[in-house]
């Protein structure tokens, strides 16, 4: 029986930019605690974005989310905000990598590019999203959608926490 | 059915056979960071592996200073400190301090990079060593702590398309025309997670620069990999940087003649002409004609996109062409992509003709490109750079930059509006 | 009794005779502003007056942080843009291949000139005392209501006379003689003075030397710092005069001071600045083999062609063991040494060559101090945390003893480098 999560959703288009998400003016930052802060600051209209989130919120999006720049900071903004998943139509290569890289999931959700532009999910719905069968439901509109899950070397690493502690249980299961 | 570069070169690192798809283990090359996220790559390695722990091997890892060099904030001195003393304590000799350049660049001058290669780095345009035949990636810090502590990551075997391209280039038209034209035609998803083997005459026939330049774009199609086999030229280039086993590699990982690919594109250069990736996409594309006459505030020639001799030397033409003086009205910056570059300048009497026209020449260094650094904008102003992203406030909030050839973008600051170079060339 | 420097300036000035203490208000021949012409124009316009006296008068030269090193950085320099357009001030300097430090660019575009009273918002606009004229830095409300009024206050200050006999021996410079001379008199030495330097050790120094000289003025505590604008001063400015108001002025020989040094320069030998304050000297033997992090030769008081020949001269042909940045003081410096071939030197030791600018010396950009780094500088200051991290260390030195430290990674004697 798997955990279904509840939260409000922040609705994002297509292509969003690492320095969208986070800005390169903030890069020399190295403790990710520190990173939320600056969230999404340079996204029109979503600057109040790391005033407002909550833990638990949503980060919904379109086609090639986190596309750019090879910064993990952009995962490590929304990780250390509380978000517990990126639900997005597509992710760009490095952003996936990342947010594996750091146990952190992002769920590819078909349909929800198209869905955002036909306002069938929007800025404060209340979603609720079962990770592990990828059910999405929009409460608020109504509407439900479907994430794909990951391969299983990804689930392995995502499960073990992220691929530093991946790779040292690995090591450790040889000695 | 014979096998694609990029399975070849992962068959290579894996140690086995790999089919499209597969989650596979190789080795590292190279496990490179930069002064952005090359502290926050230490800082996890020893927070994980502790204090003490020892990397799988000093002689596979290079740190290059770029982000910010000379360094322009505390946080950022702080960080190439951090990294200064973890290679001194791991015995890390690769270390380009701030005196280098541009990493990707640096590394390949000093015959670092042989095609095959598997390097990983913090730095999204990585992959613009695939010029050279290299699979190289940009990963975040966590893959590069990871891949410190034994020498291998994961990756997925990636499918593989072939853009084929033929004709050559009219006058005032160079490669960054055909990257901004195939941006704007696949779209910033239009690569999505794949290898890209480049192929045709125009391509055997380009220079290193101009592959460098079509390399560094992929990420902003978002594909993992692109490649070109090193021939002619650029073989003989590398060959005398990185040694006679570069012949071997280029023998032994080759695309095979009936490789399969996921899909075959074929663009024809003859009737190209300059094009401009407009406010606030790259892949929102526009011929420069179209947007001619656009009033701009500061021109920035360089980054690792455009920063090689060979593209100053192009954008140094069209300002000799052009009169041999920048607008009074617009700011203009070169920086070039290495001190090698910026040598090569001085000694071909560029330098002194672009100051001659009222141009700031910088040390090499990635500049606007990446976190604050030269050239950054203020609100309202609109800028014209050889760089590779415009993302909507990237270089400062409330600015707005087209991405263009260093020739259109030299036609620009000799005009103070955007302008084709043809127009100046004739 | 015969008139000091200061009293013949400012009486010129004002148009009657002055005397020490005297409060005189004079029209500035030029009021100069860097970066912080925005925040001034911000101030000026509260004033209420719409048009600044003189827009002929005012000279903006952007080198702080120069390209703007980030986005509010570059709405600064917009800022001075859109005044300059606006009130049609023609001397303004922006970031092209004019540019360079303000403080340079004033020497070398023929506004400083002999006789002339320049303010600048910016403290060592002492500066151009090398050229003959009564120079000082003022703050930015006074730079704000000089640009509305065309007015500004002195109070006649008493006057300090240096005497400089003799020359150098190899590998010592007017950077060190002017160390060793404010942690004799220490950095209140001249408090609101004006110090005149005197004597044929001054004579036989370049212009570029007594810049240094000058520039450092403010280290101690004066008002402004100037040297008698000799045939090479006159040489100097013969083609370049930015106007015709200018008229060589000079102390008279029975003028009072309220202090009086003699300094024979064959006496001086390499010193430094020590952390944290300019006037901790100690001479090079103290201090040889400290270690540092990185080499900084540039800044105003250090960047001239003669300062990079020097530092070339022991660099060429060797390796820098440290981070090295070279910031000529201006493009026309760069393009000199271009010319020469010593940027080939400095880029083959090893060096970074940034465009001109203030570079790192007040902490903007281009070479940042992490904490516990030390650096070796050619600028003027070493406050604690100017350059960096408030745990960052500064040694203040000449253009030769940073080429020698440069080398070996530590504080070194120019004199066996050479």
């Amino acid at each position: 029986m798997s955990e279904i999560l509840k939260g409000r959703a922040w609705v994002f288009g297509d292509d969003v930019d690492t320095d969208l998400i986070y800005h390169n003016k903030y890069l020399a930052e190295t403790d990710p605690k520190n990173m939320p802060q600056y969230a999404f600051e340079y996204y029109p209209g979503k600057e109040h974005f790391a005033k407002e989130v909550k833990p638990g919120d949503f980060v919904v999006a379109g086609k090639n989310f986190g596309c750019g720049s090879s910064r993990e900071h952009a995962v490590y903004c929304l990780k250390y905000a509380g978000i517990p998943v990126v639900l997005a139509e597509t992710c760009s290569r490095i952003y996936y990598r990342n947010a594996i890289n750091n146990g952190y999931p992002v769920l590819f959700v078909k349909g929800i590019s198209d869905a955002i532009k036909q306002g069938k999910i929007n800025d404060g719905d209340q979603l609720e999203v079962e990770l592990s069968t990828g059910t999405i439901k929009d409460v608020t509109s109504g509407h439900e959608f479907h994430g794909d899950a990951v391969s299983d070397l990804e689930n392995d690493i995502m499960q073990a926490g992220g691929l530093m502690e991946y790779l040292k249980a690995q090591a450790a299961a040889k000695k | 059915m014979g096998k694609t570069a990029i399975v070849k070169i992962m068959e290579r690192a894996a140690g086995k056979p790999v089919k499209v798809g597969d989650r596979v283990w190789c080795k590292i090359d190279w496990s490179t960071a930069r002064d952005f996220g090359g502290a926050n790559c230490v800082l996890q390695f020893e927070k994980e592996m502790g204090a003490d722990a020892k990397v799988w091997d000093p002689d596979k890892i290079a740190f290059t200073f770029d982000l910010q060099a000379p360094s322009h904030s505390e946080k950022v001195s702080t960080n190439q400190k951090i990294i200064r003393e973890f290679a001194k304590k791991q015995g890390i000799k690769r270390v380009f301090d701030i005196n280098n350049g541009i990493g990707q660049h640096v590394m390949l001058e000093a015959g670092m990079i042989k095609p095959g290669d598997v390097v990983l780095g913090t730095d999204s345009h990585m992959n613009l060593l695939g010029g050279v035949g290299a699979f190289a990636t940009g990963v975040g810090n966590s893959d590069i702590a990871a891949s410190w502590i034994n020498g291998t990551n994961w990756f997925r075997v990636p499918e593989t398309m072939k853009i084929e391209v033929t004709g050559k280039f009219q006058k005032g038209v160079c490669m960054r025309d055909l990257l901004t034209h195939i941006v704007g035609d696949l779209g910033a998803g239009g690569m999505d997670f794949l290898a890209v083997e480049f192929t045709g005459e125009t391509i055997d026939n380009s220079t290193l620069a101009d592959r460098i330049t079509l390399c560094s774009m992929v990420t902003e199609m978002s594909g993992k990999v692109p490649i070109i086999m090193p021939n002619g030229e650029v073989l003989k280039w590398l060959v005398e940087r990185a040694g006679p086993e570069v012949e071997n590699r280029v023998k032994e990982l080759s695309a095979d003649p009936d490789a399969e690919y996921c899909k075959v594109i074929k663009y024809d250069v003859t009737n190209l002409e300059p094009l401009a990736s407009c406010p606030d996409a790259p892949d929102n594309v526009k011929p420069v004609r179209e947007v001619a006459g656009t009033a701009v505030d500061q021109v920035h020639i360089g980054s690792c996109s455009n920063g090689r001799f060979e593209d100053i030397k192009a954008a140094y033409d069209v300002l000799i062409a052009g009169g041999g003086k920048v607008s009074p009205k617009v700011r203009t910056i070169i920086t070039p992509s290495t001190t090698e570059v910026q040598l090569a300048c001085a000694k071909a009497g560029m330098i002194e003709k672009f100051l001659e026209a009222g141009i700031v020449f910088t040390n090499p260094t990635c500049a606007l490109c990446t976190a604050e650094h030269y050239g950054a904008l203020p609100s309202g102003d609109v800028g014209c750079s050889t760089t590779n992203r415009n993302f909507i406030g990237k270089v400062g909030k409330g600015s707005h930059t087209y991405l263009m050839s260093p020739m259109s973008a030299m036609a620009t600051a000799v005009k103070g509006v955007i302008t084709d170079p043809r127009d100046i060339l004739g | 009794m015969g008139k000091t420097f200061a009293e013949k300036a400012l009486g010129r000035a004002a148009g009657y005779d002055v005397v020490a203490n005297q409060v005189v208000t004079v029209e500035p021949d030029w009021c100069m502003s860097h970066d912080n012409g925005a925040p001034i124009a911000r101030t000026f316009k509260k004033i209420g007056v719409k048009n600044v006296w003189k827009p002929e008068r005012i000279v903006f030269i952007l080198d702080h942080a120069v390209p703007a090193p980030s986005s509010d950085h570059a709405v600064n320099h917009k800022e001075v843009r859109e005044f300059s357009a606006e009130q049609g001030i023609k001397h303004f300097y922006d970031v092209t291949s004019d540019g360079g430090v303000c403080h340079q660019k004033m020497c070398e575009e023929g506004f400083a000139l002999p006789g002339l009273i320049m303010v600048g918002s910016d403290s060592h606009t002492c500066t151009y005392g090398a050229y003959g004229a009564f120079s000082t830095g003022i703050g930015r409300s006074e730079m704000a209501a000089a640009w509305a009024t065309g007015k500004i206050w002195f109070k006649v200050p008493e006057s300090m006379k240096v005497v400089v006999t003799g020359k150098f021996k190899p590998g010592v410079s007017a950077k060190d003689f002017i160390l060793k001379f404010i942690g004799d008199v220490k950095a209140d030495g001249a408090d609101y003075m004006s110090v005149e330097f005197h004597g044929d050790g001054i004579e036989n120094m370049s212009i570029a030397e007594r810049m240094t000289l000058c520039n450092m003025g403010i280290e101690f505590g004066a008002k402004n710092a100037v040297c008698r604008p000799d045939q090479k001063v006159l040489d100097a400015i013969k083609d370049n005069a930015k106007c015709d108001r200018w008229e060589p002025l000079w102390a008279d020989e029975d003028a009072v001071y309220a202090a009086e040094y003699h300094y024979d320069l064959g006496d001086i030998e390499p010193g430094v600045a020590k952390p944290h304050k300019v006037d901790n000297y100690a001479p090079i033997s103290e201090v040889k083999g400290t270690k540092i992090h990185e080499a900084f030769l540039g800044s105003c008081t250090n960047g001239r062609i003669e300062d990079l020949r020097a530092a070339a001269a022991i660099l060429k042909g060797k390796k820098v063991a440290v981070r090295t940045i070279v910031i000529p003081a201006s493009w026309i410096v760069y393009r000199q040494a271009m010319r020469e071939g010593l940027l080939d030197v400095f880029l083959d030791a090893g060096c970074v060559i940034c465009n001109p600018g203030c570079g790192p010396c007040m902490g903007n950009h281009e070479g940042i101090l992490a904490p516990e780094e030390a650096a070796i500088s050619t600028a003027n200051r070493n406050f604690k945390g100017r350059m960096g991290d408030k745990d960052s260390f500064i040694y203040l030195a000449s253009p030769m003893m940073v080429a020698a430290s440069a080398l070996k990674g530590e504080i070194s004697d120019p004199r066996e480098a050479l």
